[in-house]
């Protein structure tokens, strides 16, 4: 099973993921309801890095209620089943998955062939 | 009428009143201008009051995006920042990278326009629709990477802080904004207009979204671009070096400044450059939406800093008689703390080195006295002791002191350093620049010295290459794009202007553009009373021939940049005296 891979050294914060991910998932560029957040900052004079990014752990998976998230190659929510308890994003270690008007909204590795990875310039984002 | 690409909404912060309001933006001026620089011109020229005091509650800031920010158009990520300037009376537009351009967008604004003073010293916070103004006492003083620091742990990562440090706050006419810590508007003293509106620091996050039409069709094709434009050879060298590629290049070319604009090249520049500074990196940053990623993160000893770029390099190194790579990065560190620009600091206090050293005043402090460069920024900075004679640029030091025939500077805004001795255009570049002189307008070195495209010691056809490398800058950062992405073209930008607004741009509209923009900021100075006497050279020019390098022997002859003021008046449409008429203005 292919997953998403992050390099944390080679990022550059340029958040060109986010943007591309929002606009293939929600019609406009609109990081904060991306299905990731990969970036740099600074930090008492030392660079870092968030990186929310999905795994394919499938802990959302395990402990959603309602059994409307499932792990295959990638993970699907089944939009009809969840009711938007917010579980799954708590138990989330990477923080990726948002809660928005009651439904989970989690990355689904764009169905096995991520813009995400296409687009990262300095191939800080993997997919293997 | 509303636009794809933009947000088609400008918040107005009235300082004063500590209220603001969301209008629309001006779309008849988003058609003719574009954005960022151009739009931001544009409404200064509507907004400002001819003859208003720089550092009066009359001064205006304009932080402006364009139709690309906050889009994957790569290296569409830089903002605007604007102001009538303390330090030359034009008008002054600096590009600052880092992530506040996009965010502003996100926010929901293609500009802020920040009116009036506070009372006392605070900052702003942008949130969305939500504004908010705090008191700032407690940071006032402080040096602007502790303040961002301060910042940053009480609001989080989310949000972008833009802050100035001791140099804005004493209305130092070559003060900066710093944001992102290490990313500056460097230029014209527009840290101090932020200084004299008491506001520290403002604060932004946004997570709203931008729309464009065929949003996966216009997707594809930018990261197309990106992969297939930008990640090329002749852009990428700047992920791997930063600008110090361009210091081999500068002396090989006989345009790296030595000792104050004396001579240039310099025998030991391997002493200090990308090899020896880039063995101490420890990162790498882009800004937001870029490709490239040219911010070396790096750390010598205690000495940090992210760069330092060509610029620093050349003025804290040969133009200081400097070597120490550490010392030059524990300038660059300093500089920005302080919220100083370093080529106009440096540029400075390099003048005040070779006054001494000539005898003319002693400044007490001598070419290679490289600590002290970095105590008499703090004191510049702080207008204290020495500092205070300083503090003003090196027009005022020079007017009172002496030493003008080499105080490097056009309009009052010290030189960029490229010794144009070297590459003769860019005497003419800095000469009609519209903020003084600054090498982001027309970069001739590109063309008569690294592609050795045009005989670099003459003044034939200067005009026209000064002319067409303005154009293309005009247009290319008011789309907000970075100087970096060097192999973009008209059809390029063309072609993303047009996907992102849905309405179709052409080529030529593009140059008609960029066209605008050089006259509606020369429209801008001429009603401040500038014209030909301003386009200036320093005498040293004219004067002093250089002694080495591939340059040596070169002088600039008084009529040669003449002739070239003259070539350049005539293709823009201007007279001898470099005044634009009337029908002309009425156009804009």
């Amino acid at each position: 099973m292919k997953r998403l891979k992050f390099k944390k050294e080679s990022c550059i914060g340029c958040q060109l993921c986010a943007q591309v991910c929002s606009a293939m998932k929600e019609g406009e560029y609109i990081p904060s309801r991306a299905r990731i957040a990969v970036e740099t900052y600074y930090e008492d004079g030392n660079l870092k890095y968030k990186d929310s990014y999905c795994i394919l752990c499938g802990i959302c998976a395990k402990n959603c209620p309602s059994g409307a998230v499932s792990v295959g190659e990638y993970i699907q929510v089944d939009m009809d089943s969840c009711t938007g308890c917010g579980i799954c994003a708590d138990k989330c270690p990477k923080d990726v998955i948002k809660i928005r008007e009651e439904k989970a909204y989690i990355c689904d590795t764009c169905g096995g062939d991520p813009v995400c990875v296409k687009t990262c310039p300095q191939h800080a984002l993997t997919f293997e | 009428m509303t636009m794809t690409g933009y947000q088609n909404r400008v918040l107005r912060i009235d300082l004063t009143n500590r209220k603001y309001s969301a209008e629309p933006l001006n779309m008849e001026f988003a058609e003719k201008y574009v954005g960022s620089k151009g739009l931001a011109i544009r409404y200064m020229y509507e907004e400002l009051k001819p003859g208003i005091d720089a550092l009066g509650p009359e001064n205006k800031l304009f932080l402006t995006t364009g139709p690309l920010s906050g889009t994957p158009a790569p290296c569409s990520g830089k903002l605007s920042v604007a102001a009538k300037s303390p330090a030359t009376g034009t008008m002054n537009d600096c590009s600052i990278g880092g992530h506040a351009g996009i965010r502003i967008k996100y926010a929901g604004y293609d500009m802020i326009i920040f009116e009036g003073a506070l009372e006392r010293p605070g900052y702003v916070l942008i949130d969305d629709d939500r504004v908010e103004f705090h008191d700032a006492s407690d940071l006032w003083g402080r040096g602007s990477h502790e303040t961002e620091g301060i910042l940053a742990k009480q609001y989080g990562i989310e949000y972008t802080v833009l802050s100035i440090g001791p140099a804005g706050e004493n209305l130092s006419p070559m003060s900066c904004i710093n944001s992102d810590y290490y990313r500056q508007a460097g230029r014209g003293g527009i840290g101090a207009v932020m200084g004299s509106k008491k506001m520290k620091a403002i604060l932004i996050r946004g997570t709203k979204g931008v729309r464009v039409p065929e949003i996966k069709k216009t997707t594809e094709r930018m990261i197309e671009l990106l992969q297939t434009d930008v990640l090329q050879e002749d852009n990428t060298y700047i992920y791997d070096c930063g600008t110090t590629a361009f210091l081999e290049a500068c002396n090989d070319g006989g345009i790296l400044p030595y000792k104050n604009f004396q001579d240039t090249t310099d025998p030991e520049w391997t002493e200090y450059n990308g090899d020896i500074l880039l063995k101490y990196r420890k990162g790498k940053r882009g800004c937001g939406s870029c490709g490239l990623g040219c911010g070396n993160f790096l750390q010598i000893g205690e000495a940090v800093c992210e760069g330092p770029e060509y610029e620093t390099i050349s003025v804290a190194g040969p133009n200081a008689g400097v070597k120490d790579p550490f010392k030059i990065v524990k300038f660059n560190q300093v500089a920005d703390d302080m919220g100083l620009d370093t080529i106009s600091a440096g540029d400075t206090i390099i003048w005040a080195m070779e006054m001494t050293e000539k005898g003319i005043h002693d400044f007490g402090i001598r070419f290679g006295d490289a600590d002290k460069m970095r105590e008499y920024l703090i004191l510049m900075a702080r207008r204290e002791g020495i500092g205070a004679e300083l503090a003003d640029g090196v027009r005022k030091a020079s007017e009172k002191f002496g030493g003008t025939d080499f105080a490097m500077q056009v309009k009052g805004l010290e030189y960029p350093q490229y010794e144009p001795r070297g590459s003769w255009g860019m005497s003419l570049s800095y000469a009609v620049s519209d903020r003084g002189a600054c090498h982001m307008r027309a970069y001739a070195p590109n063309v008569e010295v690294f592609e050795a495209a045009a005989p670099p010691y003459t003044a034939e056809g200067k005009g026209q290459i000064v002319y067409d490398l303005a154009e293309f800058n005009a247009i290319k950062f008011s789309l907000c794009i970075c100087d970096l992405w060097g192999t973009i073209d008209y059809e390029i930008m063309a072609e993303l202007l047009t996907m992102v607004t849905g309405r179709n741009w052409t080529v030529e509209e593009m140059s008609e553009v960029g066209r605008r923009v050089i006259n509606i900021a020369r429209a801008y100075n001429q009603r401040e009373g500038f014209n030909r006497k301003d386009d200036t050279m320093p005498r040293r020019l004219a004067k002093d021939a250089l002694t080495r390098g591939p340059a040596a022997g070169q002088t600039i002859p008084e009529e040669a940049f003449n002739d070239m003021l003259d070539q350049y008046y005539k293709i823009m449409g201007w007279d001898e005296n470099g005044i634009m008429p009337q029908e002309l203005i009425d156009t804009l």
